[in-house]
């Protein structure tokens, strides 16, 4: 009786239901996926051969595995870089005395709304040698020709712009939240000791918004390595695995070629790094 | 009195952490083990494990009558509403009581769309498979599909195999269980080209590499684009070059799908380097590697911006001027239909090797294993692939061309946008490409040599790979 309550008393009950779905949907999805990343499975076929770790083998082998790898790397650290360096010049402008903040607030935020399902064809026309682009060039007589999504050197610059455009407004919308809580007392002190504003910028509110700059970083990790959309849609991971990512990639091998066994281990994987980024974050955070 | 109950209560909070410990660690075993009873089993899904329905023998004989009726699930991903609604309406002529409802899914997310519905074993009673590494490829989706052979033969008689088109039976036989009807066949290889651009502008019909270069440059000059391809889609790029190394070797690339010939023969390697010429020559259109055929490639020829495109039979429908005045509009076009007509394709090697497509069933139809109505399902996929009235709708609406032989379209009652400038040249196409010798599209292709080709051939075409290492690279291929 006392033990029952005692168990009542600790929350246990109340906490089982969301435990249970979790341990259930989540934590069994994650044992089962790995566990098929040790099998050769179609997906669809009536036997799957265990083939222990030769998923994982031919994964450190594969040179499109090492490519995502590679463009994951760089496409978090570019974008992550523009992206929370215009978040943070628009949030601070917006906190100064500019007129129609409004209206400047949705447009720098408009893109985050808009769905990359829907911007995938534009952007394809646009940066392509008969779109937009292409045709502001010619106009203006710039002798450039736009074909940067079919070159492999170019094709994952370009993917990284369209994200900085579509995600600079969430940076800037953290940012900007984050600087609505700094004392303006301190800030106007600084000012009467002489600082600049793009002193005060630097060293003070900067580091004063910390917490949202690893915030972002760690979801900018995530993000990255979950990266699917607008590489599939806008270039399928091509040319050549120019712009494959960990994602795409999973995609391609699971359901296109049907690989699932392989499929599962890229996403082992996938999971392994994405908890593996989210510590080293936290851990940043933390180790001031 | 105080510190003996902090340390009572410590000794009740250790019991209860071990309490919880052990809950929790009972409820994670018994789920890791629960896990691994449901994953550790090697067998089949639920689903496979069905024993299969296997149809009656007289097929016909089906759920016509005044029986209960049947609600079935037609899943896939062509032609696209609302010819598949058509199609239905014309079956429940005959077939009053099944309903079939059309799902639709695009070409690209078919597979990711069936996979699971099919290993669930419900929703699913017809669905479009097609040949080799397509999407909705047969190898992969048949395992959940019926044998039909009995009731095609039920249907057409024991001689069914000659009043049909070889490819449909042979595509779709898996393990020597015919998994699907096929509806209709494609072929690609040739050209099409917007007849009315060439007489406008005076250029010669290409047949070889100069004459399709000097084309393209004229084009060009008028502000029009030569040839235009949307090469970052991968199936398309194949198209061309296996048209290439039938220009080449007629007949090799077939082989070396097949096992028959070595992906390094320097045929292969001869038609990598003509590939990679077509981009550096300006044949293929700036930036083509960064478009995709469909939307834009297709746009763009069927609004007046190309005047040449590397389609296949399938592109015979926009001879229609309905059909073509309906593709144009949703190409953001409001001129009025011009005359396309098929070419064959350029003589880029010299060799005289001209006039080889390659066909495929562009898709087939299957009875789901577990199918609500087996009969009803079967039914249908007979009237649309083997009888005469679903093979003539197919005809005539120029999408495809017929598997039943006896059936060809009604070119009395078929009327195209210009017929003096249409008919012969697309007759004579469609009669050519029925008679071509056994060379499959995608039906040969593995899902791993298709992607393996799709990567090589943009390596070579954006120059970070030679001509000689991808076809090495196809050679690795198992």
């Amino acid at each position: 009786m006392n033990k029952k309550l005692s168990i009542r008393n600790n929350g246990m009950v109340w906490i089982a239901p969301a435990f249970l779905f979790l341990l259930i949907i989540i934590y069994y999805s994650i044992f089962y996926t790995f566990n098929l990343s040790t099998m050769d499975w179609d997906g669809l076929s009536p036997t799957m051969k265990r083939i222990g770790a030769d998923n994982y083998t031919k994964m450190f082998a594969d040179k499109v595995f090492w490519k995502a790898i590679r463009n994951t790397i760089v496409y978090f650290v570019i974008t992550f870089v523009i992206q929370n360096f215009l978040g943070f010049v628009f949030a601070a402008i917006l906190h100064s005395d500019v007129k129609l903040p409004t209206v400047h607030k949705c447009i720098i935020f408009i893109p985050t709304i808009l769905a990359p399902a829907t911007m995938a064809p534009v952007f394809r026309l646009m940066f392509s040698p008969q779109g937009m682009l292409q045709k502001f060039f010619n106009t203006v007589h710039i002798p450039i020709t736009v074909d940067w999504l079919s070159k492999p050197q170019t094709a994952l610059y370009v993917l990284m712009a369209i994200v900085v455009w579509e995600f600079t407004g969430m940076s800037f919308i953290l940012y900007y939240a984050a600087m609505s809580q700094i004392d303006k007392e301190m800030l106007e002190a600084a000012q009467i000791d002489g600082a600049g504003n793009i002193r005060i910028l630097i060293t003070m509110i900067f580091p004063l918004c910390k917490g949202t700059t690893v915030s972002l970083a760690m979801l900018g990790v995530i993000g990255a390595l979950k990266t699917f959309d607008i590489p599939y849609l806008i270039t399928t991971g091509g040319p050549d695995h120019a712009t494959e990512f960990l994602g795409t990639y999973i995609y391609r091998q699971g359901i296109r070629q049907s690989h699932l066994g392989y499929a599962a281990a890229l996403s082992v994987m996938l999971l392994v790094m994405a908890v593996v980024g989210a510590f080293l974050t936290n851990k940043a955070n933390k180790g001031e | 009195m105080f510190r003996g109950c902090k340390q009572f209560r410590k000794r009740k909070d250790d019991k209860m952490k071990k309490s919880i410990s052990f809950v929790l660690a009972t409820l994670m075993a018994s789920s890791t083990i629960l896990a691994a009873c449901g994953t550790a089993n090697t067998s089949a899904p639920a689903s496979a494990a069905a024993p299969a329905a296997e149809p009656a023998e007289d097929a016909s004989s089906g759920s016509d009558g005044a029986g209960g009726g049947s609600e079935l699930v037609w899943w896939g991903w062509t032609p696209g509403s609302p010819l598949n609604e058509q199609y239905i309406a014309e079956f429940n002529k005959e077939f009053p009581n099944t309903k079939i409802t059309w799902k639709q899914t695009t070409v690209d997310d078919y597979d990711a769309a069936i996979k699971p519905a099919l290993a669930n074993g419900e929703g699913v009673d017809i669905f479009e498979v097609s040949a080799g590494s397509a999407n909705g490829g047969v190898g992969i989706f048949g395992g959940q599909a019926i044998n039909m052979e009995e009731a095609l033969k039920g249907y057409l008689g024991d001689d069914y195999a000659d009043k049909l088109n070889e490819a449909s039976l042979k595509s779709m036989t898996v393990d020597g269980e015919l998994k699907a009807l096929g509806v209709g066949t494609v072929y690609a290889g040739n050209l099409w080209i917007n007849q009315d651009l060439f007489d406008e502008y005076n250029v010669k019909v290409p047949t070889n590499f100069d004459e399709w270069k000097s084309a393209c440059d004229t084009f060009k000059e008028n502000g029009i684009i030569g040839f235009v391809q949307g090469a970052g889609q991968g199936a398309f790029n194949m198209d061309t070059y296996h048209a290439i190394c039938d220009n080449i070797q007629p007949g090799l690339f077939t082989k070396a799908t097949r096992g028959e010939a070595e992906w390094t023969d320097p045929v292969f390697v001869q038609a990598l380097d003509l590939w990679k010429k077509l981009f550096d020559e300006g044949i293929m259109q700036d930036g083509a590697l960064g478009i995709q055929q469909y939307p834009e490639a297709n746009n763009m020829f069927l609004s007046g911006q190309a005047a040449m495109v590397m389609m296949g039979s399938w592109y015979t429908m926009n001879c229609l001027p309905d059909t073509m005045r309906a593709n144009m509009e949703a190409a953001s076009s409001t001129d009025e239909p011009f005359a396309m007509v098929p070419i064959n394709f350029p003589d880029i090697a010299g060799t005289g090797n001209v006039g080889y497509v390659f066909c495929d069933i562009d898709y087939a139809t299957a009875v789901a294993k577990d199918a609500a109505d087996v009969q009803a399902a079967t039914d249908f996929a007979l009237w649309l692939g083997a009888s005469e009235a679903g093979q003539q709708m197919i005809a005539d609406s120029l999408n495809l061309v017929p598997v039943l032989k006896s059936v060809s379209p009604n070119w009395d009652k078929v009327v195209l946008t210009n017929p003096e400038k249409q008919n012969k040249p697309v007759q004579e196409y469609l009669t050519n490409a029925m008679a071509n010798p056994d060379n499959p599209r995608f039906g040969g292709i593995s899902a791993d040599l298709n992607q393996a080709m799709m990567d090589v051939l943009a390596g070579v075409a954006s120059g970070t790979l030679s001509s000689a290492d991808g076809a090495a690279r196809l050679a690795e291929v198992e």
